[in-house]
């Protein structure tokens, strides 16, 4: 887990998976459209393909009524949900922590189906929740005494550049005044 | 800055002492003094006891990889906001 595409793409999976709760965990059942769009069913179509379900989870169905919209938040859920560099069986494991931690009833739900659906069983379901818990503990004890972070040379610096970029070019020393 | 002293390792009995040797080899790094967490968790051996136990249970591989599961914890740090 060096590098750092992989943290980038579990942040952006991170601010999805959040988006998706705060709007699925909401009172906003009266914002569906009782018949949606053709625009939107076709997008709806594409949702029930990606997770093998007959429903359309309610984080989709709130945000229906702009079917432009819906198309875009679908579009950047499924990029951030597929396998890519991180497994998408890894990502519903983040996915399902972050749930917990947000207290997200929707997503802590979706999430741990997901996870099982992918083949996750209940001793890495509850790996993941172990894990969940205990740096639920360890953040609230470094928050209440305010620890300042000293971890952060164990990992080294990533110098890869930007997804189609140019590497940085070699440090050369600068000389020295006389 | 912490709103208590860190006391650093020599400060501390020796049975917690060689605890911190053995939180190095988990990290697999040669830290200076033990990390703040670590030397926090010792003040209350009883439960430091306990809360380690528990959490290298729940790091240790099974069916996610150790790895796997520093990225769990790091996203759960960072939905808790928490800087350490």
């Amino acid at each position: 887990m060096a590098e750092d595409a992989l943290w980038y793409e579990a942040a952006l999976l991170v601010g999805v998976t959040n988006a998706l709760n705060v709007v699925a965990d909401s009172p906003l059942e009266s914002l569906e459209p009782a018949r949606p769009s053709a625009e939107a069913q076709e997008v709806f179509a594409e949702i029930l393909a990606f997770y093998d379900r007959a429903d359309v989870p309610v984080a989709f169905r709130r945000v229906a009524a702009d079917p432009g919209y819906l198309a875009d938040l679908w579009g950047a859920t499924r990029r951030v949900f597929a396998d890519n560099r991180l497994t998408r069986r890894h990502k519903e494991a983040l996915a399902f922590a972050v749930s917990v931690t947000t207290r997200s009833s929707f997503g802590t739900t979706f999430h741990l189906g997901e996870m099982r659906r992918l083949g996750v069983g209940e001793r890495g379901a509850m790996e993941v929740l172990g894990v969940t818990q205990m740096f639920s503990s360890y953040t609230k004890i470094a928050d209440t005494l305010q620890l300042e972070p000293d971890m952060d040379g164990i990992a080294a610096v990533d110098p890869s550049p930007a997804p189609g970029g140019a590497p940085l070019p070699p440090r050369t020393a600068t000389p020295e005044a006389p | 800055m912490p709103t208590v002293r860190l006391r650093d390792a020599s400060e501390y009995p020796a049975p917690i002492q060689k605890l911190f040797e053995i939180a190095k080899a988990w990290f697999k790094y040669d830290f200076a003094q033990p990390p703040a967490m670590s030397r926090v968790m010792a003040w209350d051996p009883e439960l430091g006891a306990f809360h380690g136990r528990a959490m290298k249970r729940a790091m240790a591989p099974g069916e996610w990889s150790r790895a796997e599961k520093e990225m769990v914890a790091a996203v759960v740090s960072g939905v808790n906001a928490c800087a350490y």
